[in-house]
Formats: structure tokens, sequence, C-alpha cells
């Protein structure tokens, strides 16, 4: 349990970090989505079950914030840590290298998995792809700058609140 | 426990997730998004607080000299909006002197509820503003929402201390607007905002013997038509227009005001007899 709420307060604050940089680009246009970054710290490291948890409840966050059906983050994020937590053992999770690839394949899945679900919506939906293809590249980009610091991060403050034991003690 | 068992242990785990969201009441997921939104939202309204902090050590930093004609500008705008003032003043009572003369119904009333802006979220799939006021200033769903540049677009959900403005770039966005001057009504959509470009919006139905280039643009207005938005607002420039398939019609491009994406105010009409 403190696990997954300690998670949970690491990924609050992505989230609200990421809300801050998008109200900033907001005037030229460009929008970051960092999905695969709330789930692959929690699908590679943790146990299943404050896991799934920990990035249900960042789905429903996301959920609240955003125009579409209820459960559409949930969900998604859901399935997303099931694939990687199935695949984990296989993967040299430990490494920050390794970690940083998992979030940027997750990203690229969720982005267009949301794409497609939501593109129908417009009034030309071929017109659109231009600015999310662009979207998708700045998103990776940013993911590939801020996992490491991220991941460092949820494991420091699981560490500080003493919910995990200090691998360099 | 069998090792086939443990590897399909997260599937098992995704199932039931998935059975038990897909067997709660809607109410409970309303509640649920309703809970989360206002559980998050002093997180994004702190941030805006401190940008208005920010905003106001920025201020101090100016000289007295810089005020003083910074007041002395301030005081011709006010010379200038007081004779407006005046002219509105002379021209509402006109209105109202034929509206009782031609028996005509009356523009439905409002009252304008400043907001700041707390969040913005434009993304390729959608675009709102998140504001400073909500249910405590009696923010009603689907008031219309404008600044000094137009129509910005409407109230989608109401909260507690916040509400969320769906803009009229918004894809889903879709409102009966005419070209100033003129009276057949045009449907405008929003949708098309690329990057590092200003916004655009469709209009489609519109009438054949309507002209507009990038060159020769005409100004699209609200109509007043659906009851949503007070007719004559701006909405923006129709840059180009074209015959449509079936030749009964046109289509064409509007360019929104470019200030849209940066607005850090806004004003929410609320109606004062809702009926």
């Amino acid at each position: 349990m403190r696990r997954t709420l300690v998670t949970f307060f690491t990924l609050l604050l992505l989230w609200v970090l990421l809300a801050e940089v998008n109200h900033g680009l907001g005037p030229a246009h460009v929008y970051l989505f960092a999905g695969g970054l709330f789930i692959t710290y929690a699908a590679l490291v943790l146990p299943l079950r404050d896991g799934i948890a920990a990035v249900m409840l960042a789905g429903l966050v996301c959920d609240a914030s955003a125009p579409v059906r209820v459960g559409t983050h949930l969900l998604l994020f859901a399935a997303a840590h099931a694939v990687v937590f199935n695949i984990r053992d296989r993967l040299p999770r430990d490494e920050t290298v390794a970690r940083v690839i998992v979030a940027l394949l997750l990203n690229l899945g969720l982005f267009l998995a949301l794409s497609f679900a939501l593109i129908g919506r417009g009034p030309a939906p071929g017109a659109v792809w231009p600015r999310l293809i662009l979207d998708l590249v700045c998103s990776q980009v940013f993911i590939a700058l801020v996992a490491p610091w991220f991941f460092a991060l949820q494991a420091r403050v699981l560490v500080v609140t003493r919910v995990e034991r200090d691998p360099l003690a | 426990m069998p090792k086939r068992f443990d590897q399909a242990r997260p599937f098992l785990t995704l199932a039931l997730v998935g059975l038990a969201w897909l067997l709660v009441p809607v109410v409970v997921k309303t509640f649920t998004r309703a809970s989360f939104f206002e559980l998050t939202a002093p997180l994004s309204v702190a941030p805006s607080y401190a940008r208005d902090l920010q905003e106001y050590w920025t201020l101090r930093l100016h000289t007295n000299s810089e005020l003083i004609e910074a007041g002395r500008d301030l005081a011709r705008l006010n010379a200038s909006y007081e004779e407006s003032v005046q002219q509105n003043l002379s021209l509402q009572a006109e209105i109202a002197r034929l509206e009782e003369l031609l028996r005509l119904p009356a523009y439905a009333d409002y009252r304008s509820e400043h907001a700041r802006v707390v969040r913005r979220d434009f993304s390729g799939w959608w675009q709102r503003l998140v504001i400073r006021k909500g249910q405590n200033y009696g923010i009603p769903v689907g008031a219309p929402v404008i600044f000094a540049g137009g129509v910005v677009g409407r109230v989608s959900e109401v909260h507690t201390y916040t509400a969320v403005v769906e803009l009229i770039s918004d894809p889903t966005v879709r409102l009966a607007a005419v070209v100033e001057g003129e009276t057949q009504p045009i449907s405008f959509q929003g949708g098309i905002n690329t990057t590092f470009d200003p916004p655009k919006g469709v209009i489609e139905f519109v009438p054949l013997n309507v002209f507009a280039s990038s060159t020769m643009p005409k100004k699209l207005v609200t109509s007043g038509l659906g009851g949503v938005f007070p007719p004559g607002l701006s909405l923006g420039t129709i840059t180009k227009v074209e015959p449509s398939l079936d030749g009964l019609y046109k289509t064409g491009e509007v360019q929104l005001d470019p200030r849209l994406m940066s607005l850090t105010e806004v004003t929410v009409l609320v109606p004062r007899n809702p009926e």
C-alpha cells in the first residue's frame, strides 16, 4: 500500500510538471505526451499488485483531465503494464538504457493507440497527422532526456520513504 | 505456483481490471472522474498563482518614472473608453426603443465574469483551457467564453473552483456563424492546429455567393442561432472558400486569432436569466 502511494505521488509530480511544460508550449502548438514514463518503472521494478495499482491511479488522473471516455487511460496504462511486466525478466531491467528504451516504445504504442481512438472526431483527420507526428517526435526526445532523472527520482523516493532498502547502504 | 500460471498473472489481473471497469455503473465512473479532477485541481491552480506572483515581482522592478508613464497612458485609454461607454449607452437605448417599437424579442442578457487561465492543454486531439473560477462564481456548463479578439469557446465542465473551456479550435466544437454583414448561416468547426502556425477552423454549407481569399479575406462572426453565443462576436477570418464536392455549397478555411494560444485571462458570459 505504501509503495503504491509513494509511486503514485511521483507519478502525480510527473503529471504536474508535464502540465506546466505543455502550458508553456501551448502558444507554439507543441504538445508533449509521456504516457510511457508513467508505466515503465512500476512495470519493470515493482511487484505486480503495487505497480498496477499506482499505474491505474495515474491513469485515472490523466482521464480526469482529458476529454476522453472515463477509463481510457486507465485501461491503456493497465494493458501496457501487463505486457511489460510479463516480459520484464527477459529484459536487462536494472540498466537505465533498457528502461529508457522500454519507456520510448511504450510511449509510441500509447500515443498511436490514443491517436487512432481520437482522430476521427476532427473535420479533416488526415490533416492532423503531421501535427501528431511532430508531437510524437518531441515527446520521444523529451522522454529520452527526462527518463533517467525520473527513474532515479522514483528509486530515491522509495528509499527515502523507507519502502525500499538503499542498495548503496 | 506453476510457472505457466505465474506468466499469465499480469494478464489475468488486467482481465479482472477490465471486467470490473465494465461492470462499474456510469455514476461511479463520473464520480471517480470528478473526484480525481478535484484532487488534482490545487496542483493545477498553485502554479498559476506562482506565475501571478512572479509577474507581480517583475512589475515591482519597474521604476517610478515608468509607472508614471504607464499611468498617463492608462488615463488616455480611460478617457477614450469613457467616450465609448457613452456611445454604447446611447446605442443600447436606441436598440431598446427599436425592440419596443417593432415588438422584437430582447437579446439575452449576460453577466461578465473575468477569470485567469490556469492551464492550457493544446494537443492535436483536443484544445482546452482550465480557468480559475467555477461553481463558486455561478459559472454554468455551456456558457460562452470571450476575449478581446472575439470568441474563445464554451464552458464544457464546471468544478468547485475551476472550469474547463473548450476552445473554438477544438475538433469537436461546432457552431453557427455568418459572414459579417450578411445573414445566411454557415457551419463552423474547429480542428486544424498545425505546429508553429495560428489555429484554423473549417466552414461548411457556405452559400455560393460568398467569395473570400487570403488577399480578400472576410470576417466570420457568430450568428446568434442556437442561443449559446450572442450574435456578432468575432470568430476569425475566412481566407479560402472553394466549391464542395456536391456543388450545392462551398467549404472553406478560417484563420483564428493567434492570441487564442497565449491567453492569460478570459471573460465568461453568464446568462442572467437562463431558460
